[in-house]
């Protein structure tokens, strides 16, 4: 550990050591001579930073917390990082770093409220000191010994910063926003892509918490600042989008990109730019028999898609249209399971537009699927065959019921009547970023497409082997992993949630309020960060990794400001991050040139950004996959 | 332990600590005129005898720039025993002292708020052993003070005084620092007016002071006079009167504003230089009447109040945390004591 500390160069090593040995001893007592009247002003700290204080010893410091009393003409604020050396005998200077998680100010000389008054009259003498509570983030080498009273207190810069913030042990940082001092804060990767840790959990009231944007800023980030390397290539991002057409512009470079913002994207270094490559789907306009995308601010460049009657019967997929809470509470489960493996083995292809034959029927439209289906439960000859033998009449009364509710939710997006375009599955092979538009569709039909999505995701990421990454990024997550009950939506998050971090995909949850999200996600989420809390959810323990004053400053915080927590940072990390380089919405778009506008099948690859690193050819899913 | 003599020999000076309660005989009061009440007083300095009224506050004359208030505090720490040395037969025992702790301070009222300009702690060891030496310990060192024994006072009066005249030295010499060292910051030169805590005394010579003195244990005036100073009005004063004790000075009574109550709460004594022309005395009592009744105390906040100026409480609630931790200082008197 000593070595550690050796190892940070003469740079750190001068100002540690020169402070031990230039720290003043207090005279004892005798004959203090003409203070000025305890107006502590700051002496300059040996190696040139100047001390903004001293470690207080009215109240306890320990290892893991202490404060500092402020000079006259120093100050220190929330999230600043504060360093402080002593020496220990036998081991050498010790430094205790840490992040500023409260200040306080009071009058010294005053015991009454109204003292003020006679204060700022002139009439009573008082001082007022300024006190930083700090809590430590490093110790270094590890002797956890508190930081003695009366140390100087430094605020921390270059290495000692990268340093309190264990920066300087991450070989893969990723920036995320800018802390209260305008330098970079950043997330090791080994926590986001699986090597030690994965999935990111993102919480806070909608609208304000800025969560969606944090998520993109994030994926921005990893896929543009270069810590990927060769992987960059690979890395895919699937989002779902159920917030407005929002993020059907993020391809668009941002009006409001101006200098300002520039240099906020700079000192992060990441490029100011809308994302190069990608990819949206929407669900088919309702009525419409051309299989034109349900947009209205996108004119081009949105691929609908759908399900053929043909894959939902061959794959199943009706579990996924028993998804909801109130699904998990009834018997029908194995009606469910019994009429989908009925319709794999009983359906066959009509035509080349996805319709099926069952028993002799043509079905083209969803309605028809559903009265098949029913009519087949209500035969009592064929009746055995699809709802399972000993399954009786409530039971399979109910399901019919359930079924028949589903059909205004499913009805656009499971079809045999478009003809079928090439590009309608969504997949995210084509782009680096594919967003998948839910806003139009009901809730029902949003869990069935996410549902069936990440299924086919995962099993394609399991049978392609690890290599590659697949940031999914699902908004209101409570939906789809709610806390309480099970669904086939659920195993599939838990899924991810439980094995992603080894099949490279790494699941971005958004949600107002992270108590409501099944636990086992939250817990394998890696990276946690919170926007703007309300006060009541912050005060539930799935936000006991904030700091206590974290938590109060949560409920106010701003759009743009997160605290990110990661598992080796004790002190989740306050950041700003810059606004949008992309556009959020039709009025900021600056649209591509028309060449861009639409998606060139043929032209994937000189879409991709280009990475500085030639790709891995051991890599897989080189594209087109 | 081993101190230096004066001649710079090493002298060992052996001593003991009483473990008496260290806090008996702190609160013991100094106010000079203990055994004063045969007092000379000639009540007509600022109008004849039968011309005494109250006299109200003139309305707002040019006050002083700056207020600057001078008190001491002191404490003592331990009650020590210093073995006779060398030992004779005419001197056979140990010697009774005390250490004790005192500081001084300025604080400055002006323009910029209360603030304190300058304080000064010293620690004494107080004794009548000629071979006293000096007390080191490891929260400081207690300079030996010498006194003589006088055979009319008791040896712990004599020491009591004897640390009494220092404060008063260490008060002067702070005022006159702090004064040296206001730089103007407070308007014009020789614009402030020194407020010292207690009597005058042995400050006389410094321009622009008073004394204020809080509490009473004397009528110096004659009876009918005497009457009218417990019917002054808030903020209203006496005419001034000459008054000599051991030293000579100018005095009046004022009432500081307080809740109606005793015959003589809120009255104080403010006393300047006997040696001033009587127009720098008047100016000076209706000065005093201007300015010091803004600083009065209220009582649900200062027991002493409103006497207890709260300039004058919040210097002295400085002074005493300067004075440093008294159970820490015994500590460290006992272990000295003992090595
Ligand atoms: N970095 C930022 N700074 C300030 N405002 C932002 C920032 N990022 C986004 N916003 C604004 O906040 C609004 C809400 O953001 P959004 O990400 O949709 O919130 P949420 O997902 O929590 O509902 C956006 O429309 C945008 O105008
Ligand atoms: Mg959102
Ligand atoms: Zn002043």
């Amino acid at each position: 550990m000593t070595d550690q500390l050796n190892a940070l160069g003469p740079a750190a090593a001068r100002p540690l050591a020169a402070q031990i040995t230039a720290r003043e001893r207090q005279p004892a007592g005798d004959a203090v001579d003409s203070q000025p009247a305890g107006a502590a002003t700051g002496p300059p700290a040996p190696g040139g930073v100047t001390a903004v204080g001293r470690v207080l010893g009215t109240e306890d410091a320990t290892p893991l917390m202490f404060s500092v009393a402020l000079n006259q003409d120093a100050y220190l604020q929330l999230d600043d990082v504060v360093v402080t050396v002593r020496a220990v005998p036998g081991v050498g200077p010790v430094m205790t770093a840490g992040v500023v998680t409260q200040v306080r100010a009071r009058h010294e000389g005053a015991s009454f409220g109204s003292d003020v008054f006679l204060i700022s009259e002139g009439v009573l003498p008082a001082h007022v000191q300024e006190i930083a509570e700090v809590t430590t983030t490093r110790v270094e080498p590890e002797c956890y010994v508190p930081p003695r009273p009366g140390e100087l207190a430094r605020r921390a810069t270059g290495i000692e910063r990268a340093q309190a913030l264990y920066f300087d042990d991450m070989d893969h940082k990723v920036p995320v926003g800018l802390g209260r001092d305008g330098s970079p804060m950043y997330v090791n990767l080994d926590f986001i892509d699986g090597t030690r840790g994965a999935h990111v959990s993102i919480s806070g009231i909608s609208g304000v918490a800025t969560k969606t944007s944090f998520a993109l800023f994030l994926l921005h980030s990893i896929f543009r600042s270069g810590v990927l390397g060769a992987r960059a290539v690979n890395a895919k991002a699937l989002i779902f989008s159920v917030k407005g057409e929002d993020l059907l512009f993020l391809d668009h470079a941002n009006k409001r990109l101006d200098d300002d913002l520039r240099d906020k994207y700079a000192r992060l270094g990441l490029p100011a730019e809308p994302f190069a490559s990608a990819g949206f789907f929407a669900p088919p306009l309702p009525g419409d028999l051309s299989g034109r995308p349900h947009v209205a601010g996108r004119t081009g460049g949105v691929t609908a898609f759908w399900w053929t009657l043909a894959e939902f019967c061959s794959r199943e997929l009706l579990p996924y249209v028993f998804a909801d809470a109130e699904d998990d509470r009834n018997q029908y489960t194995m009606v469910v399971h019994q009429v989908a493996a009925r319709l794999r083995r009983d359906a066959g292809p009509a035509g080349t537009d996805g319709a099926v034959v069952i028993d002799g029927d043509t079905v083209r439209t969803y309605d028809e699927m559903v009265d098949l289906i029913v009519d087949k439960l209500s035969d009592e000859a064929t009746r055995p065959d699809w709802a399972g033998p000993v399954t009786g009449l409530g039971t399979i009364n109910a399901f019919i019921r359930r079924l028949r509710s589903s059909l205004r939710a499913l009805r656009t997006v499971i079809r045999g009547d478009l003809p079928d375009a090439p590009g309608r599955e969504i997949s995210t092979g084509n782009q680096q970023v594919t967003v998948v538009d839910l806003h139009n569709l009901p809730e029902r039909a949003q869990r069935f497409v996410v549902g069936v999505v990440l299924a086919a995701e995962t099993a394609r990421k399991e049978a392609a082997g690890p290599g590659s990454l697949l940031f999914t990024m699902i908004d209101e997550l409570n939906k789809y992993a709610p806390r309480e009950g099970s669904s086939p939506i659920k195993d599939v998050l838990l899924d991810v949630a439980e094995r992603g971090r080894s099949l490279g995909i790494i699941l971005i949850g958004a949600q107002q309020t992270a108590s409501e999200v099944e636990r086992r996600i939250v817990a394998n989420s890696s990276i946690k960060i919170v926007g703007r809390l309300d006060p009541a959810e912050a005060a539930r323990p799935e936000y006991g990794f904030l700091a206590a004053s974290q938590r109060a400053r949560a409920t106010l915080a701003k759009p743009g400001a997160m605290f990110v927590s990661q598992p080796e940072i004790p002190v989740p990390l306050a950041v700003e991050f810059p606004f949008p380089a992309w556009a959020t919405r039709l009025s900021e778009s600056v649209p591509p040139p028309p060449a861009a506008v639409s998606r060139p099948a043929g032209d994937v690859f000189s879409r991709l950004p280009r990475p500085t690193d030639k790709p891995d050819p051991a890599d897989d899913d080189i594209p087109p996959f | 332990m081993t101190t230096q003599s004066a001649a710079g020999m090493p002298a060992p000076m052996r001593f003991t600590v009483d473990s008496w309660d260290p806090a008996y005989g702190s609160s013991l009061e100094f106010e000079d005129d203990l055994s004063e009440s045969t007092a000379r007083v000639i009540v007509g300095a600022e109008v004849p005898e039968d011309q005494w009224r109250p006299i109200p506050a003139a309305p707002a004359t040019s006050g002083p720039s700056a207020l600057l208030f001078v008190d001491g505090v002191r404490r003592i720490e331990a009650r020590v025993w210093i073995d006779g040395s060398p030992p004779s037969p005419t001197d056979p025992g140990a010697s009774a002292a005390m250490c004790a702790s005192y500081a001084a301070g300025v604080l400055c009222c002006c323009a910029a708020g209360a603030h304190l300009l300058t304080t000064q702690t010293r620690r004494g060891l107080f004794t009548i052993a000629p071979h006293a030496a000096d007390v080191v310990t490891s929260t400081g060192t207690y300079r030996a003070s010498k006194t003589s024994p006088s055979p009319a006072v008791s040896l712990p009066m004599t020491l009591s005084a004897a640390l009494q005249r220092r404060l008063g030295d260490l008060e002067l010499a702070t005022a006159v620092a702090a004064r040296g060292g206001l730089n103007g910051h407070a308007g014009p030169p020789e614009s402030d007016l020194l407020v010292i805590d207690g009597p005058l005394r042995g400050r006389q010579h410094l321009p622009r002071a008073i004394g204020f003195i809080k509490s009473h244990r004397t009528s110096y005036l004659p009876p009918p006079l005497h009457a009218m100073v417990a019917a002054l009005a808030d903020g209203e004063r006496t005419p001034v009167f000459l008054m000599g004790t051991s030293w000579d000075r100018h005095a009046w009574y004022l009432r500081l504003p307080c809740p109606p109550g005793a015959p003589w709460s809120g009255i104080v004594r403010i006393e300047c230089s006997a040696d001033l022309p009587r127009a720098d005395v008047i100016t000076l009592a209706s000065m005093s009447q201007a300015t010091l009744c803004r600083y009065a105390s209220t009582e649900y906040k200062d027991p002493r109040a409103p006497q207890n100026l709260y300039p004058i409480a919040g210097l002295e609630r400085e002074l005493r945390r300067r004075l440093g931790d008294p159970r820490l200082l015994y500590r460290a008197l006992r272990s000295a004591a003992v090595a």
